[in-house]
């Protein structure tokens, strides 16, 4: 219950940080960075195979991954819009986010919430967090499709035990969006 | 297979969900709001009509007092200095932001936001600070223009260094109309989010990932199946 809370308080406390740093111009490649590099503090002292990072059936997560891609860009994609051309600094700053988030979320958190309550709480409490976690960077009406993006994540970490494939989704579609 | 079932049900209610709001909602790259754009680029998905906005400004013993007039959407906001007009036995004055209801294509200027007007009813004696909010579906503005004719010759204002994210700031010794954007002669600030390849660029980009995926994934999950069948699959994973 302890860890669960402490993690639960962790990255809510760096993804609030993350976002109202970034609403000054100057530093929004730094918040994205160390906002990525922070998160991913989270998965510290989890073995792997708890955050779902094991190297079996590996082509197959980086199939899934793409595929996790595909569907959270389709949307876009089916509205005929045009992809970012992102400069190399919001670029890297893209990858760090993404991957430090599903570290977070998807890793640590929800492993901890595993522990705590099993499944469910851990696919609940993680996509309820995340959903928090972006309040503040996201209007309101955004936030549903997050949620939903959360769940969808949230749950091929449940049903294929794997967060390799959250990871490259996330990443491609932190970078195309 | 309730697993496929529950994963497949969460990616169609993302779909939904995500269809539902203009694109770029993830990682806060962009503008907190959506910009609302009188013509709106291809990528901009649904799009709300810009606002205008009004104010009276109160005259105290002959001078006008310190004021910002905006539009109800925040994206023009004209701050005026104490004493700022011309008031001539006035007890108000009144400023009104109308959104122009045509985007003007000057040949020397590519204009990345809305053409606002702003008119007041006495003449303006001080400058005025201006500050626009631009989206990112569009490259970075370098300056503001004003001109009195939107079909006529647009004039650059003095620039101003930019601080809060996608806002630019300037001042004009006169109202008029008002837009950002960059000299035609020159190539897109770089900095900003720049789309590439119109409204193209994301089809193509799922096309390949599902490509990818059916050829990748066909024989991947064959081999496993042929693995399965020989007893000879290895799961390491965690059981949870």
């Amino acid at each position: 219950m302890l860890r669960a809370g402490a993690v639960a308080v962790y990255v809510l406390a760096v993804e609030w940080t993350r976002a109202l740093l970034a609403q000054n111009s100057r530093f929004v490649v730094a918040a994205l960075l160390l906002g990525g590099a922070a998160l991913g503090l989270a998965a510290l002292g989890w073995p792997a195979e708890r955050l779902g990072l094991g190297t079996s059936r590996f082509a197959l997560r980086v199939v899934g991954g793409l595929a996790l891609g595909a569907v959270l860009l389709l949307p876009a994609a089916a509205r005929g819009a045009a992809a970012p051309l992102l400069p190399a600094g919001l670029a890297a700053a893209a990858i760090a986010v993404s991957i430090g988030e599903e570290l977070a979320f998807r890793g640590a958190l929800y492993a901890a919430l595993d522990e705590l309550g099993g499944a469910p709480l851990a696919i609940g409490g993680s996509t309820l967090l995340w959903t928090l976690a972006h309040a503040l960077s996201h209007p309101p009406e955004f936030l549903v499709a997050v949620a939903a993006a959360g769940l969808l994540l949230g749950l091929w970490r449940w049903a294929c035990k794997d967060l390799v494939a959250p990871l490259i989704g996330h990443v491609i579609a932190d970078l195309a969006l | 297979m309730k697993r496929l079932t529950l994963l497949a049900a969460a990616a169609i209610a993302y779909v939904l969900a995500a269809w539902m709001v203009a694109p770029g909602f993830y990682d806060g790259f962009g503008p907190t709001e959506p910009y609302r754009w009188t013509c709106p680029p291809p990528q901009a998905g649904a799009n709300t009509k810009p606002s205008s906005g009004h104010a009276d400004i109160k005259v105290t013993n002959g001078k006008t007092e310190a004021w910002s007039v905006y539009t109800s959407d925040g994206q023009i906001v004209i701050g005026f200095l104490p004493d700022s007009f011309d008031v001539a036995g006035k007890s108000t004055v009144s400023v009104d932001i109308t959104p122009l209801d045509t985007c003007p294509e000057p040949k020397d200027v590519r204009f990345v936001t809305n053409v606002y007007r702003i008119t007041s009813d006495a003449p303006l004696k001080k400058k005025a600070n201006i500050t626009l909010l631009f989206s990112n579906l569009k490259p970075h503005p370098d300056d503001i223009y004003r001109t009195d004719d939107p079909i006529g010759q647009w004039t650059l204002l003095e620039r101003t260094s930019q601080g809060q994210p996608y806002t630019i700031y300037s001042s004009a010794d006169k109202l008029g109309y008002f837009a950002a954007g960059y000299a035609s002669s020159t190539t897109p600030p770089p900095g900003g989010v720049v789309t590439i390849g119109g409204g193209q660029a994301l089809p193509i980009i799922v096309a390949v990932l599902i490509v990818v995926v059916v050829l990748a994934g066909l024989p991947l999950a064959l081999m496993r199946r042929r693995r399965s069948a020989e007893g000879t699959e290895d799961d390491d994973e965690e059981r949870s």
